[in-house]
């Protein structure tokens, strides 16, 4: 414990900017939360249409009201294994930033679980683990009660250039001549 | 701004807004008629001639538009136009602009010849302020509306040319910079004003037959149309920047000269030097609606409503109609032993469909708009150039969504200038090559197969393969000896830096130009495709999805998946029979169909679906064609055709291959729309 402690030290402006409403949600036996201001709404099970040559993780678009949004799994992302979906399967709809510009994405998780106000002396800083977990995308570690929960910087986990990219990465047909 | 003044801007705005049978606006046209003559004898610095004239015109205008409101007129319109005239009037005399020239019409109303005083009309460039606030929006309305008067006027004029005398022409170029003059004046817009006014001076010339619309004079008057267009531009930047307007250079020039001409006088040498200098030229407007270009300038049939509005409401629409579908789906079932019921459910449904089809319409503009400008291009380019050139446009009514036209707009005015400017030869040299030394150049658009397609075609010189060849090794885009084929080699004019004119004109010939088409077309996920042949000219065709627009579609299921084909790249369907189909290498597999031998494309495969068969003879081919390309797409099953909206998928998909958009069909999912000619590209490259 103390070893994570020593090899993060965050600026005090940081942590304190981590405190907040978090909405919570699971996967498998994990807890994870978002900032509760990057969450537009949270819908119960569309059916989702998949988008070919696209990575797995993207499980498709659904119509949000007339509105086509990209639904992502986050258990794929994650890299976590598979589960049928269960009366509890949720979408959340998030406000991503991408270009500039605010854009809806939905993803998929377990189960929604509740809001949470986290004081910041209750975030701390992921822990290392080298190259095997990638922990770029969170936040912190908000302890609430004897539970620790995940909180999840939505931008990075989504990066909306690395979802942009994704037909490039899987087309692979230069069109162009030359 | 005194009140007097303040009372005539009013009257200015309100008149050219007022409409015969709009009584409130005549009223309020007359309650401000009704303070001028007390305002008059208030304004102390007003000579009491000019006083005595004022108070004059305004109780004369103030009769004639009682008259209007008491219906007790035979032509309330020309009445109308009379107060417009008369109004025009006051605020000239307010101005104490021309008064002497106009105390001298009056004694001789025929009389434009009569010199008009310099000295009064001193050119007035002073950089301007900006109207603060509210006025601020009438600015911004301002700029777009007089765009579009200058559009319209612009086109009229390139009219002209053929028809000096047509009079509804005339009218309607003289309309457009009344209405510019009178708004200018309004938002205290002094430069523009005054550039207007002079214009509408030599067109009112003209209107009253005293004064000849010579090609002298039709090119000032063009000129005037790009002065108040670069005006325009720098009233916009001044309204994004908060800054004042800028004096616009070379209009004093300008004024002078427009007011020389009114009298009648020739052009200054200076100005007119391309008009002088530059041979016959004639283009034309083959497919021009009479109807559009000369509307007129106070068209109060027209709502202006923002794109974000209509967007919602067609968003709206399509939910309303999906949400429609599925009522129908659910009640049709239970309401089978009541008609009045199920009459009133088809009903419903039937207001639907029409609702949607109207909104969907109401995005949709012709692309005459765009070609409307290209006629303006060829004749000047064709003038500065010294070569003839006929611009003939076909399919103008063809349309497409209004963001496309407006992204159209920069690739058609590169590839124009490319036509003219690099396709067409010098008369002398088309003569020489045995060819009519008027130069042709088409632009077509019309629907195919889905997409829409603008043509260019002229009969210019061609592409030089060789010498594009030269020069791509020269910049080391391919290597000696490369083996390319015709579309390849026609390809690498699209690439930067590469420019084959020998001589680099003003207009195009820095390579810049074919690259920007490209990456534009591209960015709208269309497709060029060029033709030429060495000698006898080249086309270049531009394929556009039509973003934003209703397909007929067929709905076909590829495991669970449903995906849709556009009905326009659909040849036929079939069951194959096994003698049909054949492999190569023992995996491209291949039917023949009526003796063509074509590829078979596995949806399944390439998608990653899970099929309900793999057997090509339980499962039915679509033969879908691009052009001349052809491939037959394998499906589990034809679930119908059903007209469909194309969404984006937006920007976060990308550009999938072989995928252009989504459709929400009638249950609320989304169903892929294929996109044919992406699909056989797939194909051809897995």
């Amino acid at each position: 414990m103390s070893n994570s402690t020593l090899a993060s030290a965050t600026p005090a402006s940081e942590i304190s900017a981590r405190g907040g409403k978090y909405l919570t949600f699971a996967l498998g036996k994990e807890e994870y939360g978002l900032e509760i201001l990057k969450v537009r709404e949270i819908i119960g099970w569309l059916d989702i249409t998949a988008l070919p040559r696209t990575p797995a993780y993207v499980r498709g678009v659904v119509n949000l009201r007339g509105q086509v949004i990209v639904v992502v799994d986050l258990r794929s992302k994650f890299e976590m294994e598979a589960t049928p979906k269960t009366d509890q399967t949720c979408i959340i709809v998030v406000e991503i930033a991408h270009a500039g510009r605010k854009l809806s994405t939905g993803i998929v998780v377990d189960r929604v679980s509740e809001v949470l106000e986290i004081p910041s002396e209750n975030i701390e800083d992921p822990p290392t683990f080298g190259t095997s977990v990638a922990t770029d995308f969170i936040l912190g570690m908000g302890k609430v009660g004897d539970a620790v929960k995940i909180l999840l910087d939505i931008d990075k986990v989504l990066d909306g250039d690395a979802v942009a990219r994704i037909a490039k990465d899987t087309s692979g047909t230069p069109v162009s001549a030359n | 701004m005194s009140s007097l003044a303040e009372t005539t801007e009013r009257l200015a705005s309100a008149v050219l807004l007022a409409d015969p049978h709009d009584l409130a606006a005549l009223a309020r046209l007359h309650e401000y008629l009704a303070v001028v003559p007390q305002q008059v004898a208030e304004e102390a610095g007003l000579a009491a001639p000019l006083a005595a004239r004022m108070e004059q015109t305004a109780r004369t205008a103030s009769s004639l538009v009682e008259q209007i409101i008491l219906r007790d007129t035979q032509d309330a319109s020309a009445a109308l136009e009379a107060v417009c005239e008369g109004i025009a009037q006051l605020q000239q005399l307010l101005g104490g602009e021309t008064l002497q020239d106009d105390l001298q019409k009056e004694s001789a109303p025929s009389d434009t010849s009569s010199p008009l005083a310099t000295a009064a009309h001193d050119v007035h460039v002073a950089e301007e302020e900006l109207p603060k606030g509210e006025d601020l929006s009438l600015v911004q309305d301002f700029i777009g509306e007089a765009r579009g008067h200058l559009e319209s006027a612009e086109a009229s004029l390139l009219k002209l040319e053929e028809q000096p005398e047509d009079q509804e022409l005339i009218n309607a170029v003289f309309r457009a910079f009344h209405t510019i003059k009178g708004v200018a004046g309004f938002l205290n817009f002094k430069q523009i004003g005054q550039l207007a006014h002079a214009a509408e001076s030599i067109l009112d010339g003209a209107r009253k037959r005293e004064l000849a619309l010579t090609s002298q004079v039709l090119e000032m008057i063009l000129q005037s149309v790009d002065m108040a267009k670069a005006m325009i531009r720098s009233i916009e930047m001044a309204v994004q920047n908060h800054t004042p307007v800028g004096i616009q250079p070379g209009l004093a020039a300008l004024l002078t000269e427009l007011r020389r001409g009114a009298t009648g006088a020739a052009p200054d040498a200076a100005v007119s030097t391309t008009a002088a200098s530059a041979p016959a030229v004639e283009t034309r407007a083959a497919a021009a609606p009479e109807g559009n270009s000369s509307a007129p300038a106070g068209n109060d049939a027209t709502v202006k409503v923002s794109t974000g509005r209509l967007d919602s409401l067609i968003n709206m629409v399509g939910e309303l109609v999906i949400a429609q579908a599925m009522v129908n789906q659910d009640l049709t079932r239970l309401v089978s032993g009541q008609p009045r019921v199920a009459r009133n459910l088809s009903h419903l449904s039937k207001i639907t469909r029409e609702l949607q089809d109207l909104t969907m319409a109401m995005r949709m503009v012709p692309i005459q708009a765009v070609f409307a400008k290209m006629s303006r291009l060829v004749r000047d380019l064709a003038r500065k150039a010294g070569k003839q050139i006929e611009l003939k446009l076909t399919g103008g009514e063809t349309e497409l969504d209004r963001n496309l036209v407006e992204a159209l707009a920069d690739p058609l005015v590169h590839m124009i200038r490319n036509a003219a400017d690099h396709g067409i030869e010098l008369p002398e040299d088309r003569v020489r090559a045995g060819k009519d030394a008027m130069g042709h150049v088409e632009l077509r658009a019309s629907h195919q197969a889905g997409n829409i397609v603008v043509e260019i075609r002229d009969d210019g010189r061609g592409l030089n393969k060789k010498r594009i060849l030269a020069k791509a090794t020269q910049a080391g885009l391919i290597q000696d000896g490369q083996e390319l084929s015709e579309q390849d080699i026609f390809r690498l004019i699209f690439h930067p830096g590469l420019s084959t004119a020998e001589k680099v004109t003003d207009v195009s010939g820095r390579g810049v130009g074919m690259d920007v088409v490209r990456k534009n077309v591209e960015a709208l996920r269309g497709r060029i495709d060029i033709a030429s042949s060495e000698g006898q000219g080249s086309t270049i065709a531009i394929r556009l999805p039509l973003t934003l627009a209703v397909i007929d579609g067929l709905v076909v299921k590829v495991g669970v998946e449903r995906y849709i084909l556009p009905i326009t790249s659909i040849e036929q369907s079939l069951q194959p029979k096994s003698e049909q189909l054949s492999t190569l290498q023992s995996r491209g597999e291949m039917c023949m169909i009526r003796g063509r031998l074509l590829p078979v494309c596995r949806l399944h495969n390439l998608f990653k679906v899970k099929p309900t068969t793999t057997d090509a003879c339980q499962s039915l081919l679509v033969l879908v064609q691009d052009g001349s390309r052809r491939a037959c797409l394998m499906v589990d099953e034809l679930l119908g055709q059903q007209q469909v909206v194309i969404k984006s998928l937006g920007e976060i998909t990308g550009n999938l291959p072989g995928v252009s958009g989504g459709a929400i069909l009638g249950d609320g999912t989304i169903s892929l729309i294929l996109d044919v000619p992406g699909l056989i590209d797939l194909m051809a490259s897995t």
